[in-house]
């Protein structure tokens, strides 16, 4: 992705060219939309909030300043509506709490499909508490980086380090239980 | 090779990192920017008419001077304050009480009549031209 291209679509569409917006549309519809769904897991919820996204994203296309990066901007932006949005009409989850403890701690890789286990670690994502959840969505989507989770949620790096570690370990202790139960349906 | 998640630190960092992405929907770049032409061809918001305004404005904030100072001048015409005197009851009896209530009065509701008056006009006014 390319800062410049963002940059000279930016000064366009400022300037009355909407159709170079479509260029942000095209670079970013794959990130926005993967980020939305990593907060909710419904596709169609996703699209509409990306698109909610984009929306804002033009409206407030002045108040980016040049000193952030675009993707950085357009980020804190997406996220902070996505966070409202799902504390509007949250997610369908299963809470954590009321996952059943299996008979025994199974290994968590043994039997189960990639895509089954996949499904299971998404919900287990979504079913965390929000500021544990907002907090690993963003840091796993950012490929590891706590400077920009930070950037996108508005927090401190040392918030972000705690609520990480903090989440980890509410997943660390029930992924097992919730790895382990389709398996035990299926018995 | 069997791991047990509290084993393998790295485990978690694995799975949530390579969580599945999805493509978007084969629409939805036309669907964000026929929003985007809406958005851009809607006609931009009707700015407050402050020049229109102003003159009520000015009127209403002169009335609210008015009923302030009509009141000071009322309250410190009456008794002087004493502990007693600082009751509700006791400061709305000496105020009922005393000459300049009528004066006050009159005061407050010219001021009130002249807000109106100025509010009125200054809608009639915007109405006409929107």
């Amino acid at each position: 992705m390319s800062a410049s291209e963002d940059q000279s679509d930016v000064e366009r569409v400022l300037l009355g060219d909407i159709a170079a917006f479509e260029g942000i549309v095209h670079r970013w519809q794959g990130p926005l939309i993967n980020l939305a769904y990593r907060f909710c897991q419904d596709r169609g919820r996703a699209e509409e909030l990306a698109q909610e996204a984009f929306l804002r994203c033009y409206r407030a296309l002045r108040q980016w300043r040049r000193d952030a990066a675009f993707s950085t901007w357009l980020f804190a932006l997406a996220t902070n509506l996505y966070r409202t949005e799902l504390r509007r009409i949250p997610p369908r989850t299963q809470s954590l709490d009321d996952i059943a403890e299996p008979a025994d701690a199974r290994v968590f890789d043994e039997g189960l499909e990639d895509r089954d286990r996949d499904l299971v670690v998404r919900r287990a994502l979504v079913a965390l508490p929000g500021k544990y959840r907002e907090v690993l969505i963003l840091f796993y989507f950012h490929d590891m980086d706590v400077a920009a989770a930070a950037l996108s949620l508005g927090l401190p790096e040392g918030t972000i380090k705690a609520r990480l570690f903090r989440g980890r370990e509410i997943l660390r202790s029930k992924l097992p239980q919730m790895l382990a139960a389709p398996r035990l349906k299926e018995a | 090779m069997k791991r047990r998640i509290g084993q393998d630190e790295d485990e978690i960092d694995r799975m949530l990192e390579l969580l599945p992405e999805i493509l978007p929907s084969a629409g939805f770049t036309s669907s964000v920017m026929n929003a985007i032409r809406l958005e851009a061809a809607a006609p931009p918001p009707i700015m407050f008419p402050w020049k229109r305004a102003l003159p009520g404005l000015v009127a209403g904030a002169f009335a609210l001077a008015l009923v302030v100072v009509v009141t000071v001048v009322a309250v410190r015409s009456s008794q002087p304050i004493t502990a007693s005197s600082l009751s509700f009851s006791s400061f709305m009896s000496t105020f009922r009480v005393q000459e300049r209530l009528e004066g006050a009065a009159s005061w407050t509701f010219l001021a009130l009549v002249v807000t109106f008056v100025s509010v009125k006009l200054s809608m009639r006014l915007a109405a006409s031209q929107a």
